[in-house]
């Protein structure tokens, strides 16, 4: 006789339908446990990745590029031989450097032709004052060959208006971020100017618009071509100030990073630590997430508790009454663990349901995002691991909470309830 | 392999109670029940009857000395082992009835059986409508437990102890909460049963007027036997 036949199935489903109340109390609990479980990893997980997702869309995996900013020894101790000897040089300036890439042409041609490369793009990138008429706004030119660009960042996915290929062919192009274009009220096809910190100005029509998503960059950057931003800068053909670089496999970032910077001497970054704060806060987002969940769980877990142990105080005689009659211990933990199990497996399947129900619900409502990222609507992750795995959880989670009170009936002195007063 | 001549025998039983004070129950038991035998246990309350009771029933495992039933050594048994002899060869009826209450009438009586496992479940429903009928029950059989009279909820008991054909019925005042018409209408059940079924039955009850209608009567007095 198989088990869903037997009599402890039979006794366990009558005292769950008997209960119907209980039960769908303890059932909701678990439920709601699962829900948010699956809703709240969902959405820390959605929008995790999308901000990853653009991040690594708007950074380089590598970035070479020449940091004049780290701090440099001076020519009397580069060229001292005494190695005990103190220097004192006071107010130390740095070097009036240009933070050009030399011989980018060649690092670039060299980049390319590594295998585990899939993509490099050279850049020009300078601080500039943007104008539209009597408006103005700060921001960062971006000099990029918008071929290579599109390649490595897939800019033409979040181009709003225009035509990103027009910035190689119209010879005076720009393409605004969103938040920039906003504060300059500019629109499509309006003329413009652009100013550079060493004074030159450039007329400049705008051809596109563009949005990231991520307002820091929206706000402040334009692209142009790399011939108008050397125009800009007022310098020759061949200046180019960072290489970006795209890998096959991300992961590989840090080692090939530091292989460049060995190889061509100047600063390579790569994708990770460039963003590290932000990794950082994914860390403790997460830890917070789970916590919570953790105690939804625990609460629902006590919920079961709580209502098991009412049906066995209530259902002492059963109990004492099938021991006499010859159930073992052993069935009256299993007709318990029974119970809960059926509460747990009943309730979390609800729970899947109802979370997967909350996550497209939200999902759907349209609300305009702005802060880190910029979003049209929550981002879910409802990848079938959260599913399985806060399932799993959820039946872990009843069959202890569950375990305690069967032990507890299994251990009743059948006698002492049983005897004749 | 011949039966033995007594279902149960005890040797020497002893039984002591620890909690709250030392205290002996039962003092140097020496008794033996025959196949087919209607015994009552009498005595005093606090006499220990209902506690010889649940010792000779395999309920209650601390005790020293001996019990034979069937001629198998109880005490050298592990708690599993007495739970099937109880499923198998033992039937109860208490003094309150102890049915489930969500369950029906012949649910409750089949539950032993199913636990058993000796039949299929629709042989287990013929032979408990068997039993339900024997017992003048066969149209309650689909109510509620709980829907049913103090008498028919105990002779509802009788039939769940009947269902696997047991070798002795225990019974522990088993007409303690009946008025005594249904209370003699039980017994003439129990005496039924022994004179048509040769059933053994061995019953505590502290009623004389029932114990008189039983084969023997043994006498407890403070632990001992007493004739």
């Amino acid at each position: 006789m198989s088990f869903f036949t037997g009599p402890v199935f039979r006794i366990a489903m009558t005292h769950l339908i008997s209960k119907k109340r209980q039960t769908i109390v303890a059932m909701l609990g678990v439920t709601f446990g699962i829900a948010i479980f699956i809703f709240q990893a969902g959405l820390m997980s959605g929008f995790q990745t999308t901000f990853i997702e653009e991040t690594i869309n708007t950074t380089a995996n590598v970035r070479i590029y020449n940091d004049v900013q780290e701090a440099r020894k001076s020519i009397l101790q580069l060229n001292s031989s005494d190695s005990k000897a103190w220097f004192l040089i006071h107010n130390q300036k740095p070097k009036d450097e240009d933070p050009q890439v030399k011989n980018g042409k060649q690092i670039l041609e060299i980049v390319e032709k590594d295998p585990r490369i899939s993509g490099v793009s050279p850049f020009i990138g300078t601080q500039a004052l943007f104008r539209l008429g009597l408006s103005q706004a700060s921001g960062r030119a971006s000099g990029v060959n918008i071929e290579r660009e599109n390649a490595i960042f897939d800019v033409g996915k979040h181009m709003k208006e225009g035509n990103l290929l027009d910035l190689e062919t119209v010879p005076d192009g720009i393409i605004l971020g969103e938040g920039l274009a906003m504060k300059l009220g500019a629109k499509l096809n309006d003329n413009m100017t652009i100013v550079s910190p060493k004074g030159v100005t450039l007329d400049m029509r705008i051809i596109g618009i563009h949005k990231t998503g991520i307002t820091e960059l929206d706000n402040t950057r334009a692209f142009i071509s790399i011939r108008n931003a050397q125009k800009l800068l007022g310098v020759d053909g061949s200046y180019i100030t960072d290489i970006n670089i795209k890998l096959k496999n991300i992961d590989q970032a840090e080692s090939i990073a530091k292989e460049y910077h060995d190889k061509f001497g100047y600063k390579a970054q790569d994708w990770k630590s460039a963003n590290e704060s932000i990794f950082g806060i994914f860390k403790i987002q997460n830890m917070i997430t789970y916590l919570i969940i953790f105690s939804i769980l625990i609460v629902s877990g006590f919920g079961i508790f709580n209502i098991l142990m009412m049906i066995i105080y209530e259902k002492m005689p059963d109990i004492a009454i099938l021991k006499a009659t010859g159930f073992k211990d052993k069935d009256i933990k299993i007709l318990f663990l029974t119970e809960s199990l059926v509460i747990g497996i009943f309730g979390g399947l609800l729970g899947l349901f109802v979370g997967f129900l909350m996550q497209k619900i939200v999902g759907g409502i349209k609300m305009d995002l702005r802060g880190f990222v910029s979003m049209e609507h929550l981002k879910f992750n409802s990848s079938p691991a959260f599913y399985v795995f806060a399932y799993c959880f959820g039946l872990v989670a009843t069959a202890l909470a569950g375990y305690i009170p069967a032990r507890k009936a299994a251990k009743v002195d059948a006698i002492d309830i049983l005897r004749s007063k | 392999m011949p039966e033995n001549k007594y279902i149960l025998e005890t040797k020497k039983l002893d039984k002591f109670f620890r909690d709250p004070v030392d205290f002996q129950a039962l003092k140097n038991v020496n008794i033996a029940i025959k196949r087919g035998e209607f015994v009552s246990i009498i005595g005093s309350s606090g006499s220990g009857k209902s506690t010889l009771l649940y010792v000779l029933s395999t309920l209650d495992t601390d005790y020293d000395g001996q019990i034979f039933f069937d001629g198998d050594d109880l005490s050298k048994k592990t708690k599993n082992e007495l739970a099937d002899i109880r499923n198998a060869k033992i039937g109860f009826v208490f003094q309150f009835h102890y049915l489930l209450p969500e369950f029906t009438v012949i649910d409750n009586v089949m539950l032993p059986a199913l636990k058993l496992g000796k039949y299929s479940e629709p042989e287990i429903r013929k032979r408990a409508q068997e039993k339900l009928a024997m017992l003048g029950l066969e149209d309650q059989a689909e109510k509620k437990a709980n829907k049913l009279s103090g008498g028919q909820q105990q002779r509802a008991a009788i039939a769940r102890a009947l269902i696997n054909d047991p070798d002795i019925i225990f019974g522990d005042e088993p007409t303690g909460n009946l008025d005594s018409k249904n209370a003699q209408n039980a017994f003439d059940i129990f005496k039924e049963l022994k004179t048509k079924y040769n059933q053994t039955i061995l019953i505590v009850t502290h009623d004389m007027n029932l114990a008189a209608q039983t084969d023997r009567s043994i006498r407890l007095h403070d632990g001992e036997v007493v004739i």
